[in-house]
């Protein structure tokens, strides 16, 4: 079943499209990676889905129905947001009790066990926590929740190493144990790249990859060797970035299901693999320079 | 029943759910007693002069200070908060509406009740008035609920428009809004100095009937309300 279903949705603030023409069909039970550069649609994105915004076009679906003051599908649908602001006095404990109200799957000694783990002070004024200590309430809610359909949205600014390990590991763990939608909004693509079975990449508001996440772990190769025989195989090949150093240069290309490994092993050329990451890079990059 | 949850929100920080509004009303009650004790030495020609002349005290408006901010942060700070926990705008605009009619319910109880205290002890033994008012009604018990009750809801309303308007239009509306409300009183000055009779028919206005000034202060609760009411269900949480 579909969790996500948009079509031609669109958001315009003034004259800046937010998000643009987005059509998506994201599937239920998965983990589905959103990603962009600052500014590329996301956080706008999540929050049309969410119903916090309104769309200027387009349709929208959320778990087959319109979110819009939709309790029944608002109340499965758990986001989690970096920009999240919270009222003056409020604590850890505060938001987390007023959150267990409101989700009816909330799994209370997960919330406690998580609260430890991440050594949140739940007494403390939320305004003085430091920034990763912020994050850990929206993990600590995100997961807790068990909403059927959970947004992430940069979850894990300011954590420190240990505590974003910590995040992947009770997210996987959990969502073994209780399958469900995951949106995960990140910039740390290499970090979350075995996490994610799916991959949307906007930029500039529109969608520019909407692809399964193994398809793109193996969608380009960089090949390097002599400039001049990299250049001579690269004038034949499907290029994304070209870079020399001395007589040495390194061609990112697209893999071309394998044909391009192929020649480039044929040409005496050395073959690596390309990260999610940098294929991300790349494609953002090819995207802007080619606009 | 989630409408719970945007009550209780407005209960996490007790100071402001339950404390500033009785630290106010004492604050200003302290002051009026301490006039009233002062001028009680002055002699009975003071202190019968202080009675009549505290028909107008306006220390009782202390409450409103709480109260319009209590309409501000339920719009600037709650709903933000609501949203982004999947509450619908139609289920905080339930629960901020129970939060408004609470609050106005038991603090013009506490207003009607420091009244009858305040008459049958003819002002606390010190001649002074605090509750028996113009603002909140000098008649009887039961007109000091009402007016108590429609003043103290109309504020927190007023403060959760002015404060939904300035989510939904942002900073401009309100400057306009400001300088429509100041070109108002400049015309109104303007009509006393230079027009005849008109000042005499603004004092008639003003001094209209009981009934007439309720339904003036229920009909700014009821335009606050459904302008709150209105611009909540297209406001967005950018």
């Amino acid at each position: 079943m579909t969790a996500i279903e948009t079509r031609n949705l669109t958001k315009r603030f003034g004259d800046v499209a937010a998000v643009e023409d987005v059509t998506l069909d994201l599937t239920e039970n998965r983990v589905h990676g959103l990603l962009g550069r600052n500014g590329a649609g996301k956080t706008t994105l999540m929050k049309l889905l969410t119903a916090q915004l309104f769309p200027t076009a387009g349709q929208m679906r959320v778990l087959g129905e319109d979110p819009r003051e939709n309790v029944p599908v608002l109340s499965q649908t758990c986001f989690i947001q970096e920009s999240q602001k919270y009222p003056d006095g409020f604590r850890p404990r505060d938001v987390l009790s007023i959150a267990s109200g409101l989700y009816p799957h909330w799994d209370e000694q997960l919330a406690r066990d998580l609260v430890g783990e991440f050594r949140l002070p739940q007494k403390r004024a939320i305004k003085k926590l430091s920034r990763g200590q912020l994050s850990a309430v929206g993990i600590v809610i995100g997961l807790a929740s068990r909403a059927p359909l959970t947004f992430f949205d940069e979850p894990y600014l300011g954590l420190d190493v240990v505590a974003r390990r910590l995040f992947f590991d009770r997210l996987l763990a959990d969502f073994a144990e209780h399958p469900r939608t995951v949106i995960l909004s990140t910039h740390h693509i290499d970090e979350v790249a075995n996490l994610l079975e799916h991959v949307v990449l906007l930029d500039e508001g529109r969608v520019v990859i909407d692809e399964e996440a193994e398809t793109l772990q193996s969608a380009a190769i960089e090949v390097s060797g002599r400039a001049e025989e990299v250049r001579e195989f690269a004038a034949h090949g499907d290029v994304m970035r070209i870079q020399e150093i001395g007589g040495l240069a390194t061609a990112t290309v697209h893999a071309c299901e394998g044909r391009a490994e192929q020649a480039a092993r044929a040409a005496g050329l050395q073959v690596a693999p390309v990260s999610l990451q940098e294929y991300i890079v790349h494609r953002t990059t090819h995207a802007t320079s080619s606009s | 029943m989630r409408y719970r949850s945007v009550i209780d929100m407005h209960f996490v920080n007790r100071m402001q759910a339950v404390g500033w509004q009785p630290i106010a009303l004492a604050i200003a009650f302290a002051v009026v007693l301490a006039i009233g004790a002062i001028l009680g030495a002055q002699g009975p020609e003071a202190v019968a002069g202080m009675h009549e002349g505290m028909r107008f005290n306006g220390a009782i408006f202390a409450i409103l200070g709480p109260m319009i901010g209590y309409g501000f942060t339920s719009m600037g700070q709650y709903f933000p908060l609501a949203l982004g926990l999947g509450v619908t705008r139609r289920e905080f605009a339930t629960g901020v509406s129970l939060v408004f009619l609470g609050n106005a319910v038991v603090y013009s109880v506490l207003i009607t009740i420091g009244k009858i205290i305040e008459v049958a002890t003819d002002g606390f033994g010190l001649h002074i008035r605090f509750f028996d008012v113009l603002y909140v009604g000098t008649g009887p018990a039961w007109q000091t609920l009402i007016q108590s009750f429609l003043v103290l809801l109309a504020t927190m309303l007023l403060g959760a428009a002015i404060t939904t308007v300035f989510l939904r239009f942002g900073q401009g509306f309100l400057w306009t809004a400001g300088a429509v409300l100041a070109l108002l009183v400049v015309a109104l000055l303007a009509g006393i100095v230079f027009l005849d009779g008109f000042g005499r028919a603004l004092l008639d206005l003003l001094t209209m009937g009981w009934w007439s000034w309720m339904g003036v202060i229920a009909a700014i609760g009821l335009a606050s309300a459904a302008v709150w009411l209105l611009l909540v269900r297209r406001t967005q949480v950018r």
